[in-house]
């Protein structure tokens, strides 16, 4: 399908990239259907393009590559939305943030998306130590 | 807003299966216990609010991707 994102233009996504959130991101309830869009080569970053408002995207990235130790721990209420079973269905991803120069992760309120329905969600983990702005590094 | 006084150890029910306990009363600090089903979400409201306003920033960020870190690329 064709979505036309502000920031990236028309951009034709295959079905199975584009994923419902039934319940929006925190602070964006309304906007329920996001296309998944590979932001460059490496495949840790994609765009999660709003498909109905043009103006809306994030930068997401792909955690593992870059916080190894990060195990995020899905509650059983999110698994219940997510109709999530196999642990191997799920694919973490986090929101990122510039400050200036300074990329961040958001480890504290991951999407997890259900690859088996592409449904997804913003959980919010109960681990305190974590950051929603944890500095992107590249890993050694 | 609806208010209630309670005390340490009574409780609140919301609904017929969600349950506020009041635990402990000690000087400024108040320990809750919430019951409630495994499908309802319960959260530290700051939490909630620090995540909702790193979204909105998250929603802003359009960075050059180029310039983004990668994995393995560390020069140092």
């Amino acid at each position: 399908m064709l979505i036309t994102s502000e920031h990236l233009g028309d951009v034709d996504v295959a079905e199975e990239n584009v994923i419902e959130f039934p319940d929006g991101l925190l602070g964006f309830p309304e906007c329920t259907r996001f296309a998944l869009i590979s932001a460059e080569e490496s495949g840790v970053y994609a765009w999660l393009q709003s498909t109905d408002q043009a103006e809306l995207s994030f930068l997401v990235v792909v955690p593992a590559p870059f916080f190894p130790d990060y195990e995020p721990e899905i509650s059983e209420a999110d698994c219940a939305a997510l109709e999530l079973v196999e642990p191997a269905d799920a694919q973490i991803l986090c929101l990122v943030t510039i400050q200036t120069t300074l990329v961040t992760a958001n480890l504290l309120g991951p999407v997890v998306l259900n690859v088996a329905n592409r449904r997804a969600r913003q959980v919010v983990l109960t681990d305190t130590e974590l950051s929603t702005a944890e500095p992107i590094v590249p890993s050694r | 807003m609806l208010i209630l006084s309670r005390r340490a150890n009574q409780s609140i029910m919301i609904g017929s299966d969600i349950q506020i306990v009041v635990l402990e009363i000690r000087g400024d600090q108040v320990r809750i216990g919430i019951r409630a089903p495994r499908d309802v979400t319960v959260h530290r409201e700051e939490v909630h609010r620090e995540i909702t306003e790193q979204n909105r920033a998250a929603s802003a960020a359009r960075p050059d991707v180029a310039t983004l870190p990668v994995p393995g690329a560390d020069s140092a």
